[in-house]
């Protein structure tokens, strides 16, 4: 092969709301670590993190041969209906489902942004895959007329049963492109699994984030090519696995919940574990998540985000109103720990900053465990009130960590973010709590450690098809979109497979969940 | 009477039949967004009393039967129910004056709803279990003597079938086998009635008892003290010929979940905390449908067994459940009618393979907490 030399190191980056991490890795080893603030721009905090990050380290932007990374800047816009772009909505389907129309439910200010553009077709399948007709072009057509004429940049496509049969949305998607040339396309299939609505809802969300996401990731490449990186670059997603530039610009939802399962599947990395609780404790909330062999417990429920119910496969977080920010109130014997927290006013309000709010970072410094600020601002904090209160700070997070384990197993807690300091000892009923070094990057090291995966969710009759023959055609299914994904074929591992019987019907018929992950194939070196 | 008029109100009855549905009846949240474009469209439910029925008026029940599975993704055809009505009234030749749910917990709650308001027909405060059962035959009705047939079966594509059958056990299986082949799921017009056979065989405000459920839960988070505690203070009212009672408190250790016969069974296993050692064991068969506190039977069918998350008092479906939720099991007694020797025939515990004699809550509950 020509061509410039690649570099063996992988560069992780979390791109978050305040901070722009980055990391250098080679292996399993962690070379060198970055935190920059985020710039309303993106591209040139990432350049500045970059650029510390490679002169502390002392490597040149050739040593890199990939580079990962994690980002919430598209679900803090769409919470925060920020940059979003008008969207149809077009159902496939008709006549089923005309009592519950796209867009039902929306929360006002998201309809100020994408606007209620909703269309109409017959078509889609029933539960066994048939489908009902052919694809009417013209009416297809005379929609991608409507579309035009009112400059919608995006549509969101959703059949009747799509997960079984993606290519009823594909076949609509490519009359609609040769209609309206240019439009951005989602169909449903890509976006979500079985129940219609929330499915419908993630294809909206990402049609809204449509021009955004380009803008975004062209200023990330931009960014790296200004770098002199060159190299193939990836997008974590949410259940943390990569995603090319390309795909990431199409399916931004993907990226929605990367931010907490990088951290999480960093932390796990960190602490050498595959099962453990992770226990991120940020200013305003510890996140309590699960991590059961290498990757992020995923929710079973519905989840809102922005306001928006959708089926995303999401990493199952349990959020408390505690962090290193939060209020204490103590009142003789009672102690009272939040909810309110002074948040990124820390640096003020605590007193030892000298401010004049009693906070948990406080309660820290008075005990030894942090200098930070001044400790002499504390000091007439009394002995039991700060001991009580720190052990107040425990039992919540114990309870809550009790609440996230699947069952009575011991496994570890895994400690990380900056509010870890609010907890000296170890926690009661875990196998030990662990405070892995970089903790504070864990979601860049996330980030740069993510692999590849692939998955099916099919529904199969058990009287035509034996249940072993269909529980591998659903391996299969995964195995390959792992491989097409870019996974070394010997490393792919099936790491979930689920059965859920369909009640209520005569027949037995079952759906079935599988998810297979590998390794990111190696780049080839020169 | 009840006036459903903003999402709040739809939401509060939504969450109000996901706790009489008893772990089961199907997500309401398919329904609930079937009302709410209604009444985004200004066209709101009317909710009438058993009592201003005239004696001759001529009611029917609305209920779809078949897959919750494919509810979420067939989503409700407005014009498909529309066109069941009018094969209805083909069918029984003569209009209909108000709809009632045959089934007020979970999804069957919401779809007459909805259809009495795109059509401007009442809907009744009432409904043939007062909770939710598997089956179409297991309500007051059939057990007052009413058969479910003549019916109306339409699917959303207008494939229709019009069934009069003897046994309303057969009715059930002639009308889940019409849903299996037409893509798992119909809607039916069933139970066809006299204003003076409902009033006698129904059970009374139950649409108001959703609401009135909904809107405690979500009233008793914001205020002070357990919401758990408020709930049950508002249910266990002995003039209303009501009964409630926290049954068991704890943690659940152990869920389990299998599919015979097309039924959903399972498992859930509940500790108590604090090292007393007591457990709960409570048997799903897509209900929740007996609770037995160290082995001993606390509650069966057709009482009602609720599961609700500590915290907030939600209720939980069989679904839901798992490892490590902190929850209270609450015991609601069975509307009376359905308390009766010829309705526990029906739907006791031994017709859902429970070899024991039904014990009306209350009498057990009085020793157990």
């Amino acid at each position: 092969m020509t061509g410039p030399a690649r570099g063996t190191l992988r560069l992780g980056i979390d791109v978050g709301g305040t901070n722009t991490d980055a990391v250098l890795m080679r292996g399993r080893e962690v070379v060198a670590s970055n935190k920059s603030f985020t710039t309303r721009d993106i591209g040139s905090g990432v350049i500045q993190s970059v650029t510390r990050l490679l002169e502390s380290a002392k490597r040149g932007a050739d040593e890199i041969g990939r580079v990962m990374i994690g980002t919430t800047q598209f679900v803090n816009a769409f919470v925060e209906r920020k940059d979003l772009n008008p969207v149809a909505a077009i159902r496939i389907g008709a006549p089923c489902g005309d009592g519950v129309p796209p867009l039902v439910g929306f929360p006002e200010d998201l309809l100020g942004r994408i606007g209620r553009h909703v269309f109409w077709l017959e078509g889609g399948a029933d539960y066994a895959g048939n489908a009902h007709g052919q694809v009417d072009e013209q009416a297809v057509l005379a929609i991608a007329a409507a579309i035009r004429e009112r400059e919608i940049p995006a549509a969101a496509l959703t059949a009747t049963f799509s997960p079984l049969r993606p290519d009823l949305e594909d076949e609509v998607a490519a009359v609609l492109r040769r209609g309206a040339p240019g439009l951005h396309v989602t169909c449903s299939a890509r976006v979500g699994g079985m129940g219609l609505i929330d499915r419908e809802n993630a294809a909206i969300m990402n049609a809204s984030m449509a021009l955004l996401s380009r803008r975004v990731i062209d200023a990330l490449v931009d960014a790296f090519a200004r770098l002199g990186i060159t190299v193939p670059i990836y997008l974590t997603q949410n259940d943390g696995t990569l995603i090319t530039t390309e795909t990431a610009a199409n399916y931004p939802v993907f990226t929605c919940s990367a931010g907490p399962t990088n951290s999480i599947r960093g932390a796990a990395f960190l602490a050498g574990v595959d099962d453990a609780v992770v226990v991120d404790v940020g200013g305003t909330t510890t996140d309590i998540g699960y991590v059961l062999r290498g990757f992020p417990r995923e929710t079973a429920l519905p989840n809102a985000i922005g306001g928006v119910r959708t089926n995303m496969r999401m990493p199952d977080i349990l959020s408390i109103p505690l962090g290193g920010g939060s209020i204490v109130a103590i009142d003789g014997d009672a102690v009272e720990i939040g909810p309110q927290s002074v948040g990124h006013r820390l640096a003020s309000d605590a007193l030892v900053f000298g401010g004049e709010t009693l906070t948990t970072t406080d309660l820290a410094v008075r005990a030894g465990l942090a200098s930070i600020g001044d400790a002499a601002l504390v000091a007439d904090l009394a002995d039991d009130d700060v001991r009580a209160a720190i052990e107040a700070i425990h039992a919540r997070a114990e309870a809550a960590i009790d609440l996230v384990r699947v069952n009575g197993n011991p496994i570890p807690t895994i400690l990380v973010g900056g509010g870890a300091i609010l907890f000296p000892r170890d926690f009661a009923g875990s196998a030990g709590t662990l405070r892995p070094a970089f903790a504070e990057v864990a979601n860049a090291i996330g980030a740069a450690i993510a692999t590849v995966s692939g998955r099916s969710d099919r529904i199969y009759d058990l009287d035509v098809m034996a249940r072993e023959d269909a529980l591998a055609d659903a391996t299969r299914i995964a195995g390959d979109a792992a491989r097409s994904a870019g996974a070394e074929d010997d490393s792919i591992e099936l790491v979930e497979l689920v059965e859920l019987p369909l009640g209520h019907m005569q027949g037995r018929l079952v759906r079935v969940r599988a998810r297979a992950v590998g390794a990111l194939r190696e780049v080839e070196h020169a | 009477m009840l006036e459903v008029r903003t999402t709040q109100d739809v939401q509060d009855m939504a969450r109000g039949a996901v706790f009489l549905g008893a772990g089961g009846g199907g997500d309401p949240y398919v329904g609930e967004l079937f009302v709410r474009n209604q009444i985004e469209q200004g066209r709101y439910p009317r909710v009438i009393a058993l009592d201003a029925l005239a004696d001759d008026a001529f009611v029917v029940g609305v209920a779809g039967i078949g897959a919750p599975t494919v509810l979420v993704e067939q989503l409700v055809s407005e014009n498909a129910l529309v066109a069941l009505i009018a094969q209805a009234e083909r069918l029984y030749g003569r209009a209909i004056d108000a709809i009632f749910c045959v089934e007020i917990g979970g999804c069957n709650s919401m779809v007459p709803l909805g259809l009495g308001a795109r059509l401007g027909l009442p809907v009744i405060d009432a409904d043939g279990m007062g909770r939710a059962f598997p089956h179409l035959e297991m309500t007051s009705f059939s057990v007052a003597g009413h058969r479910s047939t003549p019916a109306a079966l339409r699917d959303d594509r207008g494939n229709e079938a019009d069934i009069t059958l003897d046994d309303d056990r057969v009715a059930e299986r002639v009308a889940r086998g019409f849903a299996s082949s037409l893509g798992g799921l119909v809607h039916s017009v069933v139970y066809p009635m006299s204003g003076a056979e409902i009033r006698a065989s129904a059970i009374p405000g139950t649409l108001t008892a959703t609401r009135d459920i909904g809107r405690t839960i979500r009233g008793a988070r914001s205020g002070d003290g357990d919401p758990t505690d408020r709930l049950i203070a508002f249910l266990d009212d002995p003039a209303a010929d009501r009964a409630a009672a926290r049954l068991f408190s704890g943690k659940i250790v152990d869920i389990t979940h299998e599919t015979r016969d097309g039924w959903h069974w399972g498992t859930a296993v509940i500790d108590s905390e604090g090292g007393a050692g007591d457990r709960m064991t409570i048997g799903i068969q897509n209900e929740f449908v007996v609770a037995r506190r160290n082995g001993e039977t606390v509650i069966s069918v057709p009482d009602i067994i609720v599961v609700l998350d500590q915290e907030s008092a939600e209720p939980l479906t069989a679904e839901q459940l798992r490892y490590g939720q902190r929850v209270h099991v609450i015991g609601y007694a069975a509307a009376p009618l359905m308390r009766r020797p010829e309705g526990l025939a029906v739907f006791g515990p031994r017709a859902f393979g429970i070899a024991e004699d039904y014990r009306a809550f209350g009498d057990q509950a009085a020793d157990a907490c």
